[in-house]
């Protein structure tokens, strides 16, 4: 089947009910995009398909073929560069594994919000878990890169 | 532990530089190995250097630190290199970090072994990298001077130049190759506090692009050209031998390549992670397992009846608790209970290994890559010198990648042996918190004498999993059957409360242990700091002057209780209607730390909604990595705290993902204003002193809303 991820088309020789998240790691090499669970439960493999993020640990490949796929190595707009410029200034990192998924649901927030308010940052960003309990400095980044983008 | 330390940095001796490759200048130190006892990692003084020891300057200004620790979230990367910087006076900007090879010049100047853990990264290293710097530094000086011809003195380094006010200025790059060939200081003077230029201030995290952008490589994002990606079938009870497989479904998984059985294991080698995963599902494997009856509750009903013994090995008594004890008019026996816990890092355990029959490399991110090495080679028969290790970013360890038995490389290795192929062997989720680490199970029991509301008499007794046994710490850490890791923040704890004894039973259980992010601290902190707010209540004292009474003797506790009570408003600030706000502090890794947070009840579930933390570490380094560590400790603590436990059925761990053992999620976040207390000291630690006092606090402000002490973790638990 062919896919088309960051713009490009790629074809891919996978049994259908692969996982996304498998296809664009192990297959296509674009490896930014992070196993945490398999079940959906932690946000480490967030994608964009046609702009809304997915966990593609859960998203079988079949079901992406034909659709925009948008992994962190293909974030390149102006949301995306706010929001990693202030994920840096506010040193959110930590291990740093979480956080293609956090940039790739703080993107979809503000494409959908520009101005979220606490509750839509909770609702937006409680699917992506972090260990190292980052949350404080994305809230704050978040903010700032709103700011930024007004 | 700290005291033999202390011996240990003042032997501390500077060896040689060397200029090799490149024309870099190179430093190299070599410290004596006073703690190492059974890790077989390199023996005498090194014979020689690799060409990057810790710093290398280039021609062309660049300024590469080779960082011997591993960056696994806590910064090292950044503030390691600070303390280099401070002294060799460079340009921040011509930075760059990469992580050691396997080599004794990186053994950690404590501990003897190239290790990362016990939250001495800053503390281990603060006189050795700014001493590096140093002397780099004057190396330069000399070879600038030597090219003017004036003298040393009447130079100055400044922004990766050396300065003369009449010869002008020498750019670093340019010196480096008349520098190599002088000889080194070895009294290099280092800086005073107020002359500091990196240290102290929050420079930007090295690593936040990469980790922002997915192009940081973790262990996990490692290829190799021709690799297979392998999953294998773990015992579901430790110890346990595959001894017959049915691989037929497993061999129909579209993109399955091979199934192999290995020493008590069997892998499904797939195209991709997810061919592997159902391949390796769909084995029928046979364990020689006998059916087994333990359980979490047998485990905690065998760990109480520990309790009952009045004989167990003491591990501290002052003053004559049983006479004492003999006089109390009001006995109160309380008794506590804490879970196993798994270190659930974000990545799961994953190694990158080649191995083609002469040499191997592998790729993780390893807390202790020579102990690493030295079990890889020794599985594959081959000397520690041909197996290459490579340590990547760290998706999280919290004590995980610190393996006492190096078991995920071992697996890794015995697997690679036979198949001789490029391969990543990677743990599902399941895997990893099944995987057989864990935070030892807990059982304390106080009994507390009083005369007329006066405290006379504290018994303790700690059940508890040891540790350390079978380890290279068994011989530092386990004294006259007393494990330190088990009493650690009772036995010598800085309350002076009269008459005190702490009796310890190491208990067994078929479950394997491992230090978890503050180690015995993560117990032991709980049932102290409950216990003194239980204290407070009986005497009728305010609970922060009782504890700051109680501490007097010591500094920190008390800059650090004075420094929180300014920053929460205690005792005199009042919570928002329907909460309440709880106290504790706790000190490890010579840090002390204090929080204060305001609680409320969500149904049964306690929800923060603020955490004011005092900490007193020293010098800070670095203050916004340093805040990071602390709000990160907060999160991992109350993960736990509020919702974490292992449980075990039929001798298995049943618990496997996020589901069931949740992590904190942004809607939970409480808002976390940090402190620490203005300090020049050397640092102590700090990647994992914030997490014991969490717990005690949430219970301590829970208390106050339903006039029950949770005495037993976690609180979905204790509170359902």
């Amino acid at each position: 089947m062919e896919l088309k991820i960051n713009g490009k088309a790629m074809p891919v020789d996978v049994d259908p009910e692969t996982p996304l998240l498998w296809v664009v790691r192990d297959e296509l090499g674009l490896t930014g995009t992070k196993y945490g669970c398999g079940k959906a439960l932690c946000g480490a493999c967030t994608v964009h398909v046609d702009g809304q993020p997915v966990r593609s640990c859960s998203f079988p490949v079949s079901a992406a073929a034909g659709k925009a796929i948008t992994t962190i190595e293909g974030m390149n707009d102006q949301t995306t560069i706010a929001v990693q410029k202030a994920w840096v200034e506010n040193a959110v990192p930590q291990c740093g594994y979480c956080q293609s998924g956090q940039v790739m649901s703080a993107v979809a927030l503000l494409r959908e919000k520009k101005k979220p308010t606490d509750a839509e940052i909770d609702a937006a960003m409680s699917g992506n878990l972090c260990r190292c309990g980052t949350y404080q400095r994305i809230r704050t980044a978040i903010k700032q890169a709103s700011k930024s983008l007004a | 532990m700290e005291k033999t330390l202390d011996l240990e940095l003042s032997r501390r001796q500077l060896l040689k530089t060397t200029a090799i490759a490149a024309g870099g200048l190179v430093l190299a130190y070599y410290v004596p190995f006073g703690m190492q006892r059974a890790f077989a990692q390199g023996g005498a003084a090194p014979q020689s250097y690799p060409p990057n020891a810790f710093v290398r300057i280039a021609p062309d200004d660049s300024i590469t630190i080779v960082i011997n620790k591993l960056e696994m979230g806590q910064g090292v990367n950044t503030s390691m290199a600070q303390l280099i910087a401070d002294e060799l006076e460079c340009d921040w900007t011509k930075i760059s970090s990469v992580s050691a090879e396997v080599n004794p010049v990186y053994n950690h100047p404590f501990m003897g072994i190239q290790m990362t853990g016990g939250s001495t990264a800053l503390a281990s290293s603060w006189e050795q990298h700014r001493r590096i710097g140093a002397t780099m530094r004057e190396m330069l000086k000399s070879a600038a001077a030597a090219r003017w011809g004036v003298k040393p003195e009447s130079c100055k380094a400044e922004k990766g130049a050396i300065v003369h006010k009449t010869k002008g200025k020498l750019r670093y790059g340019e010196l480096v190759d008349e520098a190599n060939q002088l000889p080194v200081p070895t009294d290099v003077k280092l800086k005073a506090p107020k002359d500091y230029k990196f240290i102290g201030k929050s420079m930007p995290r090295v690593d936040a692009p990469a980790k922002s952008n997915g192009t940081a490589q973790f262990a996990m994002d490692v290829r190799l050209p021709g690799m297979m990606y392998a999953m294998v079938a773990h015992p579901p009870v430790a110890g346990a031998k595959a001894t017959a497989v049915d691989d037929k479904a497993a061999r129909a998984v579209p993109g399955v390549l091979d199934v192999v059985k290995f020493a008590d294991r069997v892998a499904v080698l797939g195209k991709n992670t997810h061919a592997a995963r159902k391949g390796r599902d769909a084995l029928v494997v046979t364990w020689d397992v006998a059916e087994s009856a333990v359980s979490t509750a047998s485990i905690e009903a065998d760990f109480k009846k520990h309790a009952e013994a009045t004989d167990a090995p003491l591990a501290e008594e002052r003053g004559k608790v049983d006479e004492s004890m003999a006089k109390a008019t009001d006995k109160r026996s309380m008794d506590y209970l804490l879970p196993f816990l798994a270190h659930a890092s974000m990545e799961p355990l994953n190694v990158t290994i080649n191995f083609d029959g002469t040499t191997c490399e592998l790729w993780s991110g390893h807390q202790m890559p020579g102990v690493d090495q030295g079990a890889a080679a020794q599985v594959l028969g081959i000397p520690p010198a041909s197996v290459k290790v490579n340590t990547t970013y760290a998706g999280g360890s919290f004590g995980r990648r610190a393996s006492k038995t190096c078991d995920y490389v071992v697996i890794a290795a015995q697997l690679a042996k036979e198949v001789k192929k490029p391969l990543k062997v990677v743990w599902s989720r399941e895997d990893d918190m099944r995987g057989g680490y864990y935070r030892p199970m807990a059982f304390h029991r106080v009994t507390l004498g009083f005369d007329k509301k006066k405290l006379v008499a504290w018994d303790h007794h700690v059940v508890c999993q040891g540790i350390m046994k079978g380890t290279p710490f068994e011989a530092m850490m386990v004294k006259n059957g007393i494990e330190g890791t088990a009493v650690e923040g009772i036995a010598g704890t800085h309350y002076d409360v009269g008459p005190f004894r702490c009796r310890q039973t190491l208990a067994d259980s078929p479950m394997t242990t491992l230090w978890w992010r503050s180690v015995g601290h993560t117990h032991t902190a709980f049932v102290m700091e409950t216990m003194m707010d239980e204290l407070a209540e009986a005497t009728g004292k305010d609970p922060l002057t009782m504890r700051r009474e109680l501490a007097k003797k010591s500094p920190r506790h008390v800059a650090v209780l004075d420094l929180l009570a300014k920053i929460s408003g205690w005792p005199k600030k009042k919570p928002e209607k329907g909460r309440a706000f709880g106290l504790a502090v706790h000190e490890s890794f010579n840090t002390v730390v204090g929080q204060v947070v305001e609680v409320s009840l969500d149904g049964k579930t306690p929800r923060v909604h603020r955490v004011w933390a005092a900490a007193h570490c020293g010098q800070v380094v670095n203050p916004e990595v340093a805040k990071s560590q602390v709000e990160s400790a907060i999160v991992f603590g109350l993960s736990a705290a509020l919702y974490q436990e292992i449980k075990i059925e039929k001798g298995a761990v049943v618990t496997g993902n996020f589901d069931d053992f949740p992590v904190l999620r942004m809607s939970e976040m409480p808002v976390v204003e940090i402190a620490f207390v203005p300090s020049t000291d050397a640092p102590t630690g700090l990647g994992e002193p914030g997490v014991p006092p969490i717990a005690p606090a949430v219970a301590n402000a829970v208390y106050k809303l339903t006039k029950t002490r949770v005495r037993t973790l976690p609180f979905a638990r204790s509170m359902a």
